[in-house]
């Protein structure tokens, strides 16, 4: 397939990507193009960022690459995050989804989640494999500051808050022991990886 | 060691960025206006992209050893032990302070800047404060190292970043069609205004709304400094060098990175045009 890239300003390239696209080969055939700086694969869209000077070439190609062939990546890595499930919000999620709080932690732990996209602020991993009766709408109002190590869910995403930071997510409980971001090596989970969530009373 | 004697308003170590980490959710980051980081650091013959300090309103330090100093408004002088070196925005969106060798913290994933949202990089991850001591670099030997004189090259780009009527340059897109017909008009035909709220995350603007055509889409993509996105309110936001690095707002331009100092260095209150 032929892949269209758009202008994001002068300095970076952006394109649409299909459904189920392969992100983590996306990501690492951009990254390995000479003259680009940043590559960003969310679940339908690459980026890459570069020098306006010098514009990389080869970047529809790239992408084309790893949509039609198997293009070796780097093998995904398996996390289990322990849980303890005391959020906020549980009792609220419960309600919503017509389901005790048993089976809340019960559907939640029983997912195969996989990263599908980095962002919003530095570690966060949006993981797709939410159990359907899990998926709710963000809260109305966000809250400006959740706790570091929050579990939670919105929409079809479930994810850990890495740091302290204002959040509109439903807050189900907290990562023991889990490192989401470090100053010194970056943030533990990449696209692709695969997350599973197990409860720690 | 550079000691702070008092702060008001907002003081953090910045530098170049740390550009190559979006992909772990990192903002490349730095200076919000790079020339004028560049002019203080070339005034005490410091490569343009060293460690300085970014102030919003006004520092006071002081030095155990004398040592060079400049700060982007006026040009290099020496600093005694015991003296206090004060600097202070006046109608400057903000200041820069540069000390000959630089501001030696910790390089922290390829940068020493500040990521407020992340808490690292700088001085422990945080503002500058009154009592913070700051280590002094030492400036690599060789022929440039003791030049100490902005080139012109620098004193033009920070001249221009501090002119406060050029149009800011943009591309359209790459999310047009999700506005209304003529969202681009009005960007392009109005003045804004830098509303107050406005930090190194984003640059919030006021003036007319830009009409948008559909929801927010309920999946992120990525994002770039100098993007301006709107959320459903219509005031649009043009994303600074701590931005997220993904966002679910359709982005109706985005600034050229040319222009992206000059957007950034306009204080708040003033006007700001757009051109493409």
């Amino acid at each position: 397939m032929t892949v269209v890239l758009e202008a994001f300003g002068d300095a970076a390239l952006r394109a649409r990507l299909p459904e189920g696209a392969p992100s983590r080969a996306v990501f690492e055939s951009l990254r390995a193009l000479p003259g680009v700086v940043d590559a960003v694969v969310t679940e339908r869209h690459a980026l890459v960022t570069f020098d306006p000077a010098a514009p990389p070439a080869g970047v529809g190609e790239a992408i084309e690459g790893a949509l039609s062939g198997p293009t070796p990546a780097a093998a995904p890595r398996a996390h289990a995050i322990a849980v303890r499930y005391d959020g906020a919000d549980l009792d609220e999620v419960s309600r919503a989804a017509g389901l005790s709080r048993e089976e809340v932690i019960a559907r939640h732990t029983q997912g195969a989640y996989v990263v599908a996209a980095i962002g919003f602020v530095p570690g966060f991993a949006y993981l797709r494999g939410l159990d359907p009766r899990l998926v709710l709408p963000r809260r109305a109002t966000p809250r400006p500051r959740v706790p570091a190590g929050s579990v939670a869910i919105a929409g079809p995403y479930s994810g850990v808050y890495p740091l302290a930071s204002p959040g509109g997510w439903h807050l189900l409980g907290s990562a023991l022991d889990a490192v989401l971001f470090d100053p010194c090596s970056g943030a533990t989970l990449a696209l692709g990886d695969r997350v599973t969530f197990v409860e720690r009373r | 060691m550079i000691r702070v004697l008092a702060v008001r308003g907002l003081a953090t170590v910045q530098d170049a960025g740390r550009p190559g980490r979006m992909h772990q959710g990192v903002p490349s980051g730095g200076a919000l206006v790079a020339e004028q980081l560049a002019l203080a650091n070339e005034a005490v013959g410091n490569a343009p992209g060293e460690a300085g300090i970014e102030v919003f309103g006004a520092i006071s330090l002081a030095a155990d050893e004398p040592v060079l100093v400049a700060d982007d408004g006026s040009g290099a002088r020496r600093l005694e032990p015991g003296e206090a070196w004060s600097v202070a925005c006046a109608g400057a969106r903000v200041r820069y302070l540069a000390v000959r060798g630089g501001i030696d913290v910790l390089r922290v994933l390829g940068g020493r800047g500040t990521l407020l949202s992340g808490g690292f990089g700088g001085h422990e991850g945080r503002p500058l404060q009154r009592g913070d001591a700051l280590r002094v670099g030492q400036l690599p030997q060789g022929p440039s190292a003791s030049r100490g004189l902005s080139s012109a090259g620098a004193r033009v780009a920070a001249i221009r970043a501090l002119d406060g009527t050029v149009a800011i340059r943009v591309v359209p897109g790459p999310d047009a069609e999700r506005f209304a017909p003529g969202a681009l008009d009005v960007l392009l035909g109005s003045p804004f205004e830098v509303a107050v709220q406005s930090d190194r995350v984003g640059v919030r603007l006021r003036g007319p709304l830009l009409p948008r055509a559909d929801g927010d889409a309920t999946i992120s993509a990525p994002m770039v400094r100098g993007a301006i996105q709107v959320p459903p309110s219509g005031e649009p936001i043009v994303l600074g060098p701590d931005h997220p690095t993904t966002g679910g707002y359709p982005v109706l331009a985005t600034v050229v990175r040319a222009d992206f100092g000059a957007l950034m260095a306009r204080p708040l209150g003033t006007s700001v045009r757009f051109s493409r």
